[in-house]
């Protein structure tokens, strides 16, 4: 291609672009970085800092006490066990996965690392919503038993007859309070990933189609 | 930080601050664009220079971490920019008749490779370069083969951007 030929001699010449001093440089690579690493490491931590501060704050006495009272103080004692033991493995591989991030990697390896690293992330996330929609479960099972006002209504219901008819309300409410917040969850992540993943993923894609 | 490492990174990078400069040019339109790009391209190699063991060039080395910054870590969007520049080189073409002057031409050259994407504007330097199709397959991850039909592929499509 002819004037490709023409390209490559006017880029051959070196053309006079303004010079970055020494000064300069030095100043340069002491800033800091705006790249979406460095946005993507952010907005992890705050991720894990905040599924751990809700862990924290939802486990207060006063529920500690309920639970002995409803018998299940030995099965939360594991429960939380195993969570935390989760949780510690969650950050590890954030950890290791983001080590592993590196700039002098081919550009396909880089942008599987940088995606693997997100892929933790999200399996925490995911992780965590499972585990508010197991402890929503519990707690319409114990609720239901253990609660006197629902378990009185519960009992009116099956008075009157329509015992299946409550049960199902009462779990519908449940579900649709779980899907909602399901989606919020989802939505907010979709957002913030989307926007700051946007240009990543179309180089990736467009890699991907070329060895395809 | 080590100092002396810090001396001898600041140092080849001055000498060696043109190819930076023409990656930056290939990826960014505008003075402040430019100098944006170059700075966080200094950042990450400042990042990774301690891992920089001399067994490439240092240019060779330099120009792949600051591809990788420009095609992946970089988060300016670009795109506004982009379609300006795209009328104007629409409103040029109408006019070509192939009695430009060369220096036109090669401001057309440029507008037009400015359209291309990332990946293709990436395959594009490694060719200005004089890059061998090993080192464009290595750089990018994909495989030799691939990396020669996508490179054919782009110069018609450049052509077509040329010639519409």
């Amino acid at each position: 291609m002819e004037e490709l030929d023409l390209l490559k001699r006017d880029w051959n010449k070196g053309n006079s672009f303004e010079q970055v001093s020494e000064k300069d440089i030095y100043r340069m690579s002491h800033k800091k970085s705006s790249s979406i690493v460095k946005w993507l490491l952010a907005i992890s931590i705050i991720e894990f800092a905040f599924w751990m501060l809700l862990t924290i704050l939802l486990n207060d006495e006063k529920y500690e006490v309920k639970l002995q009272h409803y018998g299940l103080d030995q099965m939360m004692f594991w429960v939380n066990t195993i969570n935390y033991a989760v949780l510690v493995s969650f950050i590890f591989f954030f950890y290791r996965n983001y080590r592993t991030i590196s700039t002098t990697d081919s550009t396909h390896q880089l942008m599987k690392n940088i995606l693997k690293t997100r892929k933790t992330v999200q399996y925490y996330i995911w992780y965590n919503l499972s585990i508010v929609f197991i402890n929503v479960i519990l707690t319409m099972v114990v609720t239901l038993y253990h609660n006197s006002a629902i378990s009185s209504m519960l009992l009116q219901a099956t008075n009157e007859g329509h015992r299946t008819f409550f049960l199902f309300k009462y779990t519908c409410m449940w579900i649709l309070i779980v899907v909602l917040i399901i989606v919020l969850f989802w939505l907010f992540y979709k957002l913030l990933y989307g926007i700051l993943l946007k240009k990543l993923f179309a180089n990736y894609k467009e890699l991907k189609k070329i060895d395809l | 930080m080590d100092p002396e490492l810090e001396q001898l990174f600041v140092k080849q990078l001055k000498e060696n601050q043109n190819i930076i400069h023409k990656i930056c040019r290939l990826y960014t339109s505008g003075e402040d664009a430019h100098k944006d790009l170059f700075q966080e391209i200094t950042i990450q190699l400042w990042k990774a220079f301690p891992k920089f063991r001399g067994d490439s060039k240092f240019s060779t080395w330099a120009y792949r971490v600051a591809l990788n910054t420009a095609i992946t870590l970089y988060r300016k969007s670009t795109r506004s920019v982009q379609t300006s520049s795209f009328d104007t080189t629409n409103h040029f073409i109408r006019q070509e008749e192939y009695n430009y002057e060369e220096e036109e031409q090669i401001k057309l050259l440029y507008n037009a490779v400015y359209q291309l994407n990332d990946i293709e504007k990436a395959l594009i330097f490694m060719y200005l370069e004089d890059k061998d199709y090993q080192e464009i397959s290595e750089t990018l991850g994909i495989s030799e083969v691939n990396a020669r039909v996508k490179m054919n592929r782009i110069k018609t499509k450049l052509k077509k951007i040329l010639n519409p």
